[in-house]
């Protein structure tokens, strides 16, 4: 076991990774409460924003920040646009066709993708943002502002999202249609409205992930479109349902995953930890097997 | 279970027709299929190169899988995301046995299923307490999982302990294939028998008290429960049955490729294996095969033609929305049906206002596709 001191240094990154993730599933648990879609292209939409930034940084020479905000708003065009054409179609189905369908998605972006930024002839990309470069040192810890702002993101999204839930119209009119659409519509809320207000909300997301995900972790499609299973663990630990054990589970996450790369014996394993924890969380909430007729399923 | 009996007849409707005898229309079915086996084994080896050969003895392999992962989604409307980590798992168990062991190949093969097996039951058995989504997702995360452990412990090459890895082996020795079928043209038939045998096994289970339980536990779980059917029971067989044949699928996969490689079995491959059984029809058993050719002969033919396979990657993306949304019974059931009413249209045509005898249009009563599915 070594010391101490090996293991400060991967506080600081798997906070800064948990809180990424946070942000991540606190974006796919909002959008599963309000329109019922597990949305598996998370990952990939924000992978294939962040290449796009990438590619207008390297090779029109825009700033920075441009860059940054075409990552975003093209994750958010992307699922918004998704959640136009086919949330209406598939409304009425299964939750779990609703998650394979965006599985459909998945794997269009991802042969886009690797059509357009072919992963082979050694390329390596990155995305730097300016924050890696400054930063503090808290003892003897190193600490970027990109980390910071990865933890910070991640907290603020939180409770940002609490806030809205809790206070605003829309976040109301989300809540209600997380217990019930129908009767939500009944009631005059405009339930397409606010499906699309969750699907771009849910986009942006994916997108400011992707660009923190690209810079902290790799920016590479497979890698990147496939962490959302990473952040997926962290809201099934919350079984969906609250953004605050999503929240809690995501810094876990990030911290177990990062404080086992000192460790030799279990190093290799360490990215088994999202899979692992979900698999054993879900396990033990789910030992009381309920059989219900609702639509919503286990 | 005695009552188990009635539910699956509840389930089929009260009154069963009398027992038919084998008329000419019903012995027409298993011709068309052995002589369509006939010249898969015989005639197919002596038109294909060997390129297509290779890429056909995948085809076997994979419509294995996609057989498993049908009987999952397609009968009893569990969606599994981790198949190809089981795959995987069949794999190494059949390469592990093979090094260490000379038994002859069948029974590395049955080995390799009866493990594998046990380990998808054993990882099932607590899985199954979860529904519909959760399962699926819990699957990814364990095929996740089965992954990142993999590419760790590594796939055997003739090492020594209980991994059979030796990282540092030069002349990695290729995993053997059986005496009979050493070659790639017999090693073709030899997969092809196999996949023969294992739809057999699937269809003697469909066929059968298994089936019949499957199909009222994917129209609704509590009626079935309701009906005496020990749900658990079933679904964990189905889970076995799926795990024993990818298993199997696993130690002919072994054969086929004489080196086994983790990155060969990335999660993703889990996501579009579900996306072919999808396209192909995941209620037909001819489905599996259209998935494997989908699956396995496209990446063959556009590699041969220069074209990259993301185009096919792109093309499955479609299909599963294509399907999800308007044909949830897949291309085994669309093609057929569509090619129906062109011959309809045609006849229309050529042969205005003459009704063929015994073609009166018929409402066919169909299962599981009309339903919206157990998936659906």
């Amino acid at each position: 076991m070594p010391s101490w001191a090996y293991f400060q240094p991967f506080v600081v990154s798997g906070l800064a990774l948990g809180g990424v993730y946070a942000l991540s599933g606190v974006g796919l648990v909002v959008l599963y409460r309000a329109t019922g879609v597990v949305y598996l292209a998370f990952g990939a939409v924000g992978a294939m924003g962040a290449l796009i930034a990438w590619s207008l940084i390297k090779d029109t020479g825009v700033p920075g920040w441009v860059g940054w905000l075409v990552c975003v708003l093209f994750a958010g065009a992307v699922t918004l646009a998704y959640g136009m054409v086919f949330g209406p179609a598939l409304a009425k189905r299964d939750p779990l066709i609703k998650a394979v369908a965006t599985l459909g998605l998945t794997l269009v972006l991802f042969g886009v993708m690797d059509l357009l930024w072919t992963s082979g002839g050694g390329q390596s990309r990155a995305i730097a943002l300016p924050t890696d470069n400054g930063g503090f040192v808290v003892g003897q810890l190193q600490v970027n502002w990109t980390q910071v702002i990865g933890l910070g993101a991640g907290i603020a999204i939180t409770v940002v999202t609490g806030a809205f839930l809790r206070y605003t119209k829309l976040g109301t009119a989300m809540r209600a249609m997380a217990n019930d659409r129908d009767i939500t519509a009944t009631l005059g809320v405009p339930v397409r409205r606010v499906e699309a207000a969750a699907w771009l909300g849910c986009g942006v997301l994916g997108g400011v992930a992707g660009l923190l995900l690209a810079d902290l972790v790799a920016l590479d499609a497979t890698t990147l479109t496939f962490l959302v299973i990473s952040s997926l663990a962290a809201a099934l630990i919350a079984r969906l349902r609250s953004i605050a054990l999503t929240f809690v589970a995501a810094i876990a996450i990030g911290l177990i995953h990062d404080l086992l790369t000192p460790i030799q014996a279990l190093s290799n394993y360490r990215d088994m930890t999202p899979f692992v924890l979900a698999a054993v969380a879900l396990l033990v909430l789910s030992r009381r097997s309920v059989i219900s007729l609702s639509r919503e399923e286990a | 279970m005695a009552d188990t009996h009635t539910a699956g007849r509840t389930a089929t409707g009260p009154q069963r027709p009398p027992l038919r005898r084998p008329d000419a229309r019903s012995l027409v079915r298993p011709a068309v299929i052995a002589v369509l086996l006939l010249f898969v084994l015989f005639a197919l080896p002596q038109l294909l190169s060997l390129y297509y050969i290779g890429a056909m003895t995948q085809v076997a392999v994979y419509a294995i899988v996609a057989l498993g992962l049908g009987v999952l989604v397609g009968r009893v409307g569990l969606v599994s995301l981790g198949q190809v980590a089981v795959l995987a798992i069949g794999a190494w168990v059949a390469a592990r046995l093979l090094f260490a062991t000379s038994l002859p190949y069948p029974v590395v093969l049955l080995g390799a299923g009866v493990i594998t097996m046990v380990l998808g039951t054993l990882i099932g058995l607590p899985a199954l307490r979860l529904r519909g989504l959760y399962l699926a997702l819990i699957t990814l995360m364990l095929a996740g999982g089965i992954t990142v452990a993999l590419a760790t412990t590594n796939f055997p090459n003739g090492g020594s302990g209980f991994l059979g890895y030796n990282g540092s082996s030069v002349h990695i020795p290729p995993i053997r294939r059986p005496s009979i079928a050493a070659s790639d043209p017999a090693y073709f038939r030899y997969s092809v028998l196999v996949a023969a045998l294992m739809f057999l096994l699937v269809l003697a289970h469909i066929r059968t008290r298994p089936g019949r339980a499957w199909a009222a536990i994917r129209q609704s779980e509590l009626t079935a429960l309701a009906a005496g059917i020990n749900t658990t029971l079933y679904k964990l067989w189905a889970f076995a049955l799926a795990s024993f044949i990818t298993g199997v699928a696993g130690g002919v996969l072994a054969g086929a490729i004489h080196y086994l490689y983790s990155i060969d079995f990335p999660t993703q491959d889990s996501i579009t294996l579900l996306a072919v059984v999808l396209m192909g029809g995941a209620y037909s058993l001819w489905g599996a095969v259209v998935a494997a050719l989908l699956y396995q002969l496209l990446p063959a033919l556009l590699n041969n033609w220069g074209v990259s396979s993301d185009w096919l990657t792109i093309l499955f993306g479609i299909g599963v929305l294509q399907v999800l949304t308007t044909a949830p019974a897949g291309l085994a059931d669309q093609v057929p049906k569509d090619l129906g009413r062109l011959g309809r249209l045609l006849r229309r045509r050529v042969l205005p206002g003459r009704v063929l005898p015994g073609r009166v249009p018929r409402k066919r009563l169909r299962g599981p596709s009309q339903s919206g599915g157990g998936a659906g």
